[in-house]
């Protein structure tokens, strides 16, 4: 078995087109593969500034390399790098220290901000004290954060590392739970244009799989020795999860037939959701489509 | 032949008796999709020839949180 383009050694083989590439044109494969995301869905602008959600795992240290560079050799895009501290001893701070690093070493500016600054406890503390799933508050908080200080950076549109088989994931757990209200939020592009409260999202991964990106990460020396948050249960997506892989080993093109039938449908599903407009918390002002935000809500409970 | 295998989660590594990448991840419940493989530190795919005493990690490709 040898490279397909040049008869190396492979490091990779891809299922879905079954072909195997070696170092050097995989990475072309996999860069060329987010430079057209970018230019197809108009992901950003010349001179935008585009933050990046670092959590210090590979996919936002992929997705913050490849930007780098794109933004380089646009000259006018900026980039800005921001990490949300949770606070969960063990785990965070570990990733945090490589992110750092990173940044560090290659002149990224990285904003840090934490639950404890910004709610006064830690994730950790939080979970002491109250009794609901870690990920629902944590999800909610961090999304609440990550939109905050991206205003604050003035930040054009902040991307993460969101990849193929989290959005497939998504996508069918949202059909199993019978939630399509949700998926009309999902795409290589979301939120909503010219509201000055809500940062939008942008997914430059959107077409590669956990694969190609930890391999891409290994290549870069990207890849953070493995690490689990301790509060990690995920149960039904890592139900999904298991049940797509083991699909998509017998039948190759499923994940990719998922994203793309899901990105023909999706036009239509933004039209007949769009009605429901966005409004603003009554206590904090950012955006929601409640009167009170989940935020403020959880805040509530923290405080009592 | 005997292959040295790295677990990742135990931190641990194992000898296994095996002549090829799929039938050691056959025998340990690795699914090839989940995982990328370095041989002697060497990222390689299923289909590379292994010989007696190389070593291999399988390292998860899944995120954790
Ligand atoms: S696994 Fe849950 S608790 Fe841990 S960082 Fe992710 S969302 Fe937060
Ligand atoms: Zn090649
Ligand atoms: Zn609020």
């Amino acid at each position: 078995m040898t490279c397909r383009k040049c008869r190396e050694t492979p490091v990779i083989h891809l299922p879905n087109s079954n072909i195997s590439l070696c170092k050097k044109c995989f990475l072309r494969y996999f860069e060329k593969k987010v430079r057209k995301t970018v230019r197809i869905y108009k992901l950003f602008n010349k001179g935008d500034t585009v933050g990046i959600a670092l959590s210090g795992g590979k996919d936002s240290m992929v997705t913050l390399n490849i930007l780098k560079s794109l933004a380089e050799q646009q000259r006018t895009t900026k980039i800005i790098a921001i990490a949300i501290d949770e606070g969960i001893k063990g785990y965070r701070d570990e990733t945090l220290k490589f992110a750092k690093k990173f940044c560090e070493e290659n002149q990224i500016p990285l904003k840090i901000t934490s639950y404890k600054k910004e709610f006064g406890m830690t994730l950790d503390q939080i979970l002491k004290k109250l009794e609901i799933k870690p990920c629902s508050v944590c999800g909610v908080f961090r999304r609440y954060l990550l939109n905050k200080e991206a205003q604050r950076n003035k930040i054009d549109i902040l991307a993460t590392g969101h990849n193929l088989d989290d959005e497939t994931q998504t996508i069918l757990m949202n059909q199993f739970r019978n939630n399509v209200a949700a998926s009309s939020r999902l795409g290589p592009l979301t939120g909503i244009k010219d509201d000055k409260k809500f940062i939008r999202r942008i997914k430059p991964l959107y077409f590669l799989t956990e694969k190609e990106i930890m391999t891409y990460a290994f290549i870069k020396e990207l890849a953070t020795p493995f690490n689990e948050c301790p509060y990690a249960e995920n149960s039904f997506r890592g139900k999904v999860r298991d049940a797509l892989n083991k699909l998509n080993s017998e039948y190759p093109s499923t994940k990719n037939s998922i994203i793309h039938s899901f990105l023909e449908t999706l036009p239509l599903l933004k039209e007949s959701y769009k009605k429901q407009d966005i409004s603003y918390c009554n206590t904090c002002g950012e955006p929601t489509s409640k009167e009170k935000c989940q935020t403020c809500k959880y805040l509530e409970l923290i405080k009592k | 032949m005997k292959i040295k295998v790295f677990d990742e989660k135990s931190k641990q590594n194992i000898e296994i008796e095996a002549n090829t990448i799929k039938e050691i991840s056959e025998k340990l419940n690795i699914g090839l999709g989940e995982v990328i493989i370095v041989k002697n530190g060497e990222l390689v795919t299923e289909k590379a020839i292994l010989k007696d005493q190389d070593e291999l990690k399988f390292l998860s490709v899944v995120s954790g949180g």
